[in-house]
């Protein structure tokens, strides 16, 4: 279709070519050079089958479906897949194939590094100098554009900074090796920790084991032991539960003034939170599309609406007040109670053991106690309530069993946590180890914003006022980022990047719970570079970190031959 | 059962709950915003309607002109209406004016009040006047009497007749008892004033305390009050004197002043006008009932109250931010309008009744052929307004041209807009920094994707103090305007009419010791809410306030701000949001005494008219070469608010009804006379799925105003975020609305010369062909025959496009050939717009993507020839620097194409007048462009004669001159294929875009 040509065409003056550059058309890269060597006709990189006289080569018409004729000029630039769609575009029987031959107009950049330019800039009346410095892209000089060679100066500069950018990264390189050494210590630590506590755990056990074994002994002895001749005969039945009666009596006292005054406090805060939800109904703007204070103020409105508790009940809170008076102005005199130390008679006349022989009441004594002990040993007969009264022995031994059940404990759980955390994701090399706990911070707008390593992400406003969480660590995780680096090499680029991803930070006004994505990349110490808000409440960081330098994070300048 | 139905109903309630808190139950609050029964003088003149309505054949209209006080004299005809109320006759001043475009206007003042001799209520200071300034904000040309206007010889007793008009073709009957107008364009009756007896004057009277009627026993309220106004004869005066509506109470100190006119169309089937409101762009009748199941009828009037409707709904007759009075009414064949200059608070009510076509008797006769338009219908309009003059401009077409075309001579032309207002606009609420805006603009050119302006809503301020920077957020506004220059792009900046009161704060300290704000009634400076809190309001009514206001925006008082900083004014209705219907008070009171009832609709363009002029001043002294074009968007509007920038159509929201609803607000704004208009793309409110976003991009490349928007809590939706296929689809709808710029700004400057509508709606295009009359869903952009039907509706890949007129249309994009006329369908996958090229027509594109419209500026074009059934085809372009007023000078392409079948030649010729070149600046701009070339001729439906063609003849004017230099270029034929057309390609004539040639392909 777009076969043989044989036209006459004119050349413009404007728009020859001027062949003293190398005998290579302009725009075309070495790497492209070899399909405009025939001096008389030219065919089409993607097309091989469509040829054309070579005067056609950059004559700022494009006649290649795949542009290749024009490496100089931007007249094959609406050729792309974001172009509307043209007739050629349409799939028909040719076989056309449309696929763009060159990646750019290319840039010679004497004394800097080569580069391509997008075909829609040339010719665009803007000189392009962060990519072609020496201005070639706007040979043409459209509307009197003229772009002056500047490689020698910005090449300079480029190559001062990449010698900084290569200086940093090569600290930064040194650095991470520190950090991978200070992990493994790190880790090192960990692994010596579950060593002493795995020793630890064995002798525990053996203890508790024969703790156990003691109480049991102890426990059995004391067992049948019948409490008495203490002495003091404080234990009357009626004495004892006088006694229990007066102490929860007083714990139900004391927790009902503390409960009363919880409400009270309550009250007040209920009285405060009512008057700030007036204010913001009041106040609040209607015009302003947020569903969220809408809700509130529908919400607020129905509770407001609604019966409330009688606030003012005088006569509860006097009974209140009376009921947390000491009980003795009450009436209730407990010592008077207690004090009454009248001897049963009735008891003496159980005392009969005291009319036996000792040898025969030893033996009955001792007797009866075995009796005693197969009975509860067997369920026939109630043990006695141990708390109480449980004997001295037992609840020493029993102390004992506890606190070494403790340490047992103690140590397994912290085995546990080394253990997890051993297995835990530290990143390549284990090397976030090193930064766990570490945090730096920057400010940014109205806010300082901070990064704890493997624990948080934080918002502090500068004006004052309670810091914003803006999630914990979950986990690390691996995105693309496709980003321009900036001179000074503080930034993402391009590429795989290790990321932190935190959760459930501060819950957002009328929106989701606050998150923020730590993505990181290569850099001489930790830094924050940037914060963006990328969705209402979800944020991103961007830190540069020696810990990602070299894997993932690692940026190789390749030169700037890409796009 | 009892449990279960109880866990059933928690159930629900649960489920209704978590619905709710999914999908925010978006709807305008009804309670915040009148109804006509709500608003006393809408009401009262409902009911007088209703009365005049009920008494049809007996109902005598109070008003007659006085046969003895009739003068006319070189096209102004003046005289005294009475209006008889018992004994009292009350004078009511008329002048009828003939103008030289054919217009006519009727104006009714009040004598009484005209010569100040009431008394107002409450001490009020406000003027005793009808407000009868409204024409010196609205009216900026066309009103030149004519001399050739003349009375009638012959004319019946008790009737004046004026023959008026282009080859006095039209006629005015003024009937003196009841007074009454009719107009008629060659005899036929087009338009009746009063035909219905609904004109209504308010006049001034006393206020007169009632007699108090005692309470009868056993009588209930209502009784009493039925009593109490039986005893006032009559009328009810419940709202003469006091309204309150939401809390607020108006004191009205001037008592019932509004003024109300029935205007009838006869023959007449659609009225399209009344702008701005969400609804069909034939506007529905109004006389509903409201339960009932017929919903092609409102049971409200139109409604014009600028207001900041929240989440407004679809269809509906409700008010939105600006109002333009004017009315247009189609029958086959003819178009006339009316124009009710009044900037008070306005309602129309429309009927439509089936009848005979009504004419002048003695017409009848002589007119035989209208005869044959029995039983068409016949559309009657109620029009009433608060306060102020009756003003009534007539325009009689016969085509919608012609009314449109001396409607905008009278309102002004639609202002010439810089190139890049015409591109893409990236807006959000808000970019949120310095660094995200430089963010934004980088990302732009690394996704490939053209924009040419980046806006900042009011976050920008520091702490929404209008002419301050946040300095937390945006350090350095000048380094990231010099980053958006670097490609020519724009920054546009929110500044709103309301000032915060805060100490320390200079602005506010220079209104108010200057005392430049607006006041209240009590004429003290009047204090409500926006966003910055506690507000004072800039009243640009006042000389001195403007002048100040211009004075703001000088680079060194708006620190800041740059040569590439342009103006948006939103919030101008004004809003505020602990007002009445959420703005000001209408006893308010304006420099001049007005209150605020008189102006409220003015408010909004004096507001962009005072910061058009500040931009214009802001430039002028700068070197740079006769200053450049201002650029500012506004949400309220009145008539003549097309002069100054653009408009958009408010807070909408993402979703697929209000897409579908945009595309007849736009042609309803285009019919009156401000066709610079567009919708927030994407939806304002809430996030619009891929495919919405998408399809809303697709639709607004061919707004007029071309701006993506979102709300702050919505997620960002910059188009590259959206991922692949939409940012690629969406991509290419951008890039089309590039390549077609030099055909959007030939239409913008024939909108700027003429009127017409940049996109067109089928009536307008087609003004015989009755089918189309009532078609808002598609439109033709300019003269270049494209017709377009966007995609509204969810999953929807096919759309019926209809075909008005017996022609080829070719599909944009692969040239598959329809016929008309009729419906067709046209595929329409994700990533196809329905597009179609009209035979017959010449357009102009550039199809190298820039990353700007600025950076387009020396390209070649391509011209695209789309050969109709006849033959031939036609088109013109025309262009300038996009930015300045060297245009006023000359310095211009204007250029017509045309293609003629019968010589087989296609010719650009000079539509410049001759000389209009002369300037220094004129020809200066024509040697820049010399350069400038036609790369590529598309010629679509390619002749199959030409088959085997490999190439033309090229001439120019330089070469023709010295005979028979011409040369040839290459062509390539593409054969018909499958439905799809033949087409040619001409391979780089290399012809200058701004001289003249010719290509000879015989």
């Amino acid at each position: 279709m777009r076969g043989t040509r044989s036209l006459v065409v004119l050349k413009l003056a404007l728009l020859t070519l001027s062949s003293a550059e190398a005998n290579r058309p302009r725009g075309v890269s070495p790497e492209f050079a070899k399909y405009y060597k025939d001096p008389t006709t030219f065919t089409c990189i993607s097309n091989p089958s469509v040829h054309l006289p070579a005067s056609l080569v950059n004559d700022d018409y494009c006649d290649c479906p795949d542009g290749s004729d024009e490496p100089g000029t931007s007249a094959c630039s609406y050729l792309s897949p974001l172009s509307p769609i043209t007739p050629p575009d349409i799939p028909n029987n040719d076989n056309i194939n449309t696929t763009i031959a060159l990646p750019g107009f290319y840039c010679k950049n004497k004394g800097h590094l080569p580069a391509y330019v997008p075909f829609t800039n040339v010719n665009d009346g803007v000189c392009d100098y962060d990519t072609c410095c020496d201005g070639s892209d706007e040979w043409a000089g459209v509307g009197g554009t003229k772009c002056e060679d500047k490689c020698k100066e910005i090449g300079k500069e480029w190559r001062k900074n990449d010698e900084a950018r290569q200086k940093a990264l090569g600290n930064a390189g040194k650095r991470r090796k520190d950090l991978v050494a200070e992990a493994g210590r790190l880790r090192k630590e960990v692994e010596d920790r579950i060593q002493s506590l795995t020793t630890q755990i064995e002798g525990s056990e053996i203890k508790v084991r024969n703790l156990e074994d003691e109480l049991r002994d102890v426990e059995r002895r004391e067992k049948g032991k019948i409490v008495r001749g203490s002495g003091q005969r404080k234990t009357s039945r009626i004495n004892i539960l006088a006694g229990l009666a007066r102490q929860r009596i007083d714990e139900l006292r004391d927790t009902l003034i503390r409960v009363r005054q919880e409400r009270n406090s309550s009250k007040d805060r209920v009285k405060e939170l009512e008057a700030i939800l007036s204010t913001f109904k009041e106040e609040y703007n209607p015009n302003f599309n947020d569903e969220g204070v809408k809700r509130a103020v529908r919400s607020w409105e129905e509770y407001a609406a609604r019966d409330k508790p009688s606030d003012g009940d005088a006569a509860h809170d006097r009974d209140l007040d009376a009921i947390t008076q000491p009980d003795k102005e009450n009436g209730l005199d407990w010592d008077e109670w207690e004090d009454s130390e009248e001897s049963l008679d009735v008891d003496v006349l159980y005392k009969f053991e005291e009319y036996l022989p000792v040898p025969l009441r030893t033996w009955l004594d001792q007797k009866l106690r075995d009796l005693r002990i197969w009975a509860i040993e067997n369920g026939m007969l109630a043990d006695r309530p141990s708390d109480s009264g449980e004997s001295r022995a037992v609840s020493d031994a029993r102390n004992r069993l506890e606190s070494a059940q403790k340490e047992l404990k103690d140590n397994t759980d912290s085995i546990n946590t080394h253990r997890e955390d051993l297995a835990k994701d530290y990143g390549p090399d284990d090397v976030f180890r090193a930064l766990k706990g570490q945090c730096v911070s920057t400010d940014s707008g109205e806010y300082t914003y901070e990064i704890c390593f493997l624990d948080k992400t934080t918002q502090k406003p500068k004006k004052g006022g309670g810091d914003t969480g803006m999630g914990n660590f979950v986990r690390l995780e691996t995105i693309f980022v496709d980003e321009d680096l900036p001179p000074d090499g503080k930034g993402l680029g391009s590429g795989q990047r290790i990321a932190m991803r935190h959760e459930n930070g501060q819950h957002c006004w009328n929106g989701p719970n606050r998150s923020t994505t730590v993505v990181l990349a290569c850099a001489e110490k930790e830094e924050i570079w940037r914060i963006v808000e990328e969705e209402k409440c979800v944020y991103r960081m961007e830190v540069g970190t020696p810990a990602v330098c070299e894997i993932g994070g690692g940026r190789r300048e390749k030169g700037r031959d890409e796009l | 059962m009892q449990r279960l139905s109880i866990s059933w109903t928690a159930f629900l309630l649960l489920c209704l709950t978590l619905c709710s808190l999914l999908t925010p139950a978006v709807s305008v609050k009804h309670e915040n915003f009148k109804t006509c029964s709500q608003s006393g003088f809408c009401k009262r003149n409902r009911a007088y309607a209703d009365t005049a309505a009920a008494q049809a054949s007996t109902w005598t209209s109070p008003y007659a002109l006085q046969s003895n006080s009739i003068k006319f004299s070189q096209g102004l005809l003046t005289g005294v209406v009475t209006k008889q109320v018992g004994d009292e006759t009350i004078r009511l001043p008329l002048t009828v004016s003939f103008y030289e475009n054919g217009v006519a206007r009727v104006t009714i003042d009040e004598e009484q009040r005209q010569k100040k001799d009431i008394e107002l209520r409450h001490g009020s200071k406000a003027r005793k006047e009808r407000y009868n300034e409204a024409e010196k904000w609205a009216i900026v040309g066309g009103t030149t009497l004519s001399s050739g206007a003349a009375t009638k010889n012959g004319e019946k007793k008790g009737e004046t007749r004026v023959v008026y008009g282009p080859a006095g073709a039209f006629e005015a009957v003024i009937k003196h008892e009841p007074f009454g107008v009719e107009f008629l364009r060659e005899g036929v009756v087009e338009v009746v004033f009063n035909g219905k007896g609904m004109m209504n004057v308010e006049h001034w009277r006393a206020k007169v305390d009632k007699p108090v009627v005692e309470k009868k026993e056993g009588e209930t309220e209502e009784e009493q009050k039925a009593r109490e106004s039986a005893v006032v004869e009559g009328e009810d005066e419940g709202t003469w004197w006091e309204e309150s509506f939401g809390g607020n109470t108006d004191s009205k100190p001037r008592g019932p002043e509004s003024i109300a006119l029935d205007i009838s169309f006869p023959g007449y089937s659609h009225v399209y006008g009344l702008a701005e409101h969400a609804g069909p762009l034939s506007l529905r009748e109004t006389r509903g009932d409201s339960n009932s199941e017929d919903k092609t009828k409102y049971s409200e009037p139109y409604r014009m109250y600028n207001s900041d409707v929240f989440e407004y709904e679809m269809d509906s007759p409700m008010t939105l931010y600006g109002s333009i009075p004017f009315l247009q009414a189609k029958k086959r064949d003819s178009t006339v309008g009316v124009f009710w200059l009044n900037a008070a608070e306005t309602w129309v009510d429309i009927t439509k009744t089936k009848s005979f076509v009504k004419q002048a008797v003695d017409k009848v006769l002589q007119n035989p052929v209208s005869l044959g338009v029995t039983g068409s219908m016949t559309t009657d309009t109620h029009w009433i307004s608060e306060s102020g003059l009756l003003d009534v401009f007539v325009m009689l077409g016969p085509t919608p041209q012609d009314v449109i075309s001396t409607y905008s001579e009278l309102t002004g032309y639609t202002q010439l807009p810089q190139m890049f207002s015409i591109a893409y606009h990236q807006c959000r609420w808000n970019y949120v920094t310095d660094e995200d805006v430089r963010d934004v603009d980088r990302k732009f050119d690394k996704f490939k994707i053209p924009y040419d302006v980046i806006w900042l809503d009011i976050e920008y301020t520091e702490g929404k103090k209008y002419f301050t920077w946040d300095p937390m957020t945006f350090p350095d506004p000048l380094g990231m305007q010099e980053q958006l220059d670097e490609h020519e792009r724009k920054l546009v900046a929110i500044i709103d009419p309301h000032i915060k009161n805060e100490g320390n704060y200079p602005i506010v300290e220079e209104l108010k010791s200057k005392d430049l704000a607006v006041h209240n009634k009590d004429d003290n400076i009047y204090e409500g809410w926006c966003w910055p809190g506690s507000s004072y309001w800039i009243d640009c009514f006042n000389p001195k306030a403007r002048d100040w206001w211009v004075g703001l925006f000088k680079y060194d008082r708006f620190k800041g701000s740059a040569k590439n900083t342009w103006l948006w004014n939103d919030m101008n209705e004004p809003s505020v949001f602990n007002g009445p219907e959420t703005t000001m008070p209408k006893d308010n009171l304006y420099a001049g005494g007005w209150e605020h009832r008189d102006v409220h609709n003015l408010n909004g363009l004096t507001l962009i008219n005072a910061t058009y002029d500040a931009l214009l001043s802001r430039d002028k002294e700068e070197a740079s070469a006769g200053g450049v074009r201002p650029f500012v968007l506004t949400r309220s509007f009145f008539a003549g608010s097309q002069r100054m920038g653009a408009m958009w159509t408010g807070d909408n929201q993402a979703s697929w009804p209000h897409l579908e609803a945009s595309v007849p607000m736009i042609l309803s704004m285009g019919i009156s006379g401000f066709p610079f208009a567009g919708a927030d793309v994407g939806g304002f409110f809430g996030n619009p799925s891929k495919e919405l976003l998408t399809r809303w991009y697709q639709a607004g490349a061919f707004y007029p105003f071309f701006r993506g928007h979102a709300h702050i809590d919505t997620r960002r939706r910059e188009p590259y975020l959206a991922g692949e296929p939409y940012t690629g689809i969406i991509t290419q709808a951008l890039r089309l609305r590039y390549s077609l710029l030099p055909s959007w700004y030939t239409a913008f400057h024939e909108a700027h010369t003429t009127g017409a509508p940049i996109v067109r709606p089928n009536y307008y295009v087609h003004p015989s062909d009755d089918k189309g009359f009532g078609m808002d869903d598609q439109f033709y952009v300019g003269s270049t025959g494209l017709l377009v039907k966007p995609v509204v509706k969810e999953g929807q890949e096919g759309q019926d496009i209809y075909l008005a007129d017996k022609e080829k249309y070719f599909d944009y994009f692969d040239f598959w050939t329809y016929e008309g006329p009729g419906t067709v369908s046209v595929a329409a996958p994700l990533e196809t717009i329905p597009v179609l090229m009209q035979g017959g027509n010449v357009f102009a594109r550039r199809e190298r993507p820039r990353r700007s419209s600025g950076l387009m500026r020396w390209d070649p074009y391509t011209l695209v020839v789309v050969i109709g059934n006849s033959g031939d085809a036609e088109g013109t372009l025309y262009v300038d620097d996009g930015e300045g007023f060297d245009y006023q000078q000359g310095a211009y392409i204007h250029r017509k194409f045309s293609f003629k079948s019968s010589t087989g030649t296609l010719m650009s010729e000079d539509l410049a007048p001759e000389g209009s070149a002369t300037s220094k600046k004129a020809k200066d701009y024509l040697r820049s462009m010399e350069k400038v070339r036609v790369e590529k001729i598309v010629i679509v439906n390619a002749p199959e004669a030409w088959k085997g063609k490999t190439e033309v003849e090229v001439g120019t004017e330089y070469l023709a001159s010295k005979s028979g230099l011409t040369r040839k270029v290459g062509m390539e034929w593409h054969g018909r294929e499958e439905g799809k057309a033949a087409w040619a390609v001409v391979r780089d004539p290399a012809v200058a875009i701004g001289k003249g040639w010719k290509i000879d392909f015989a």
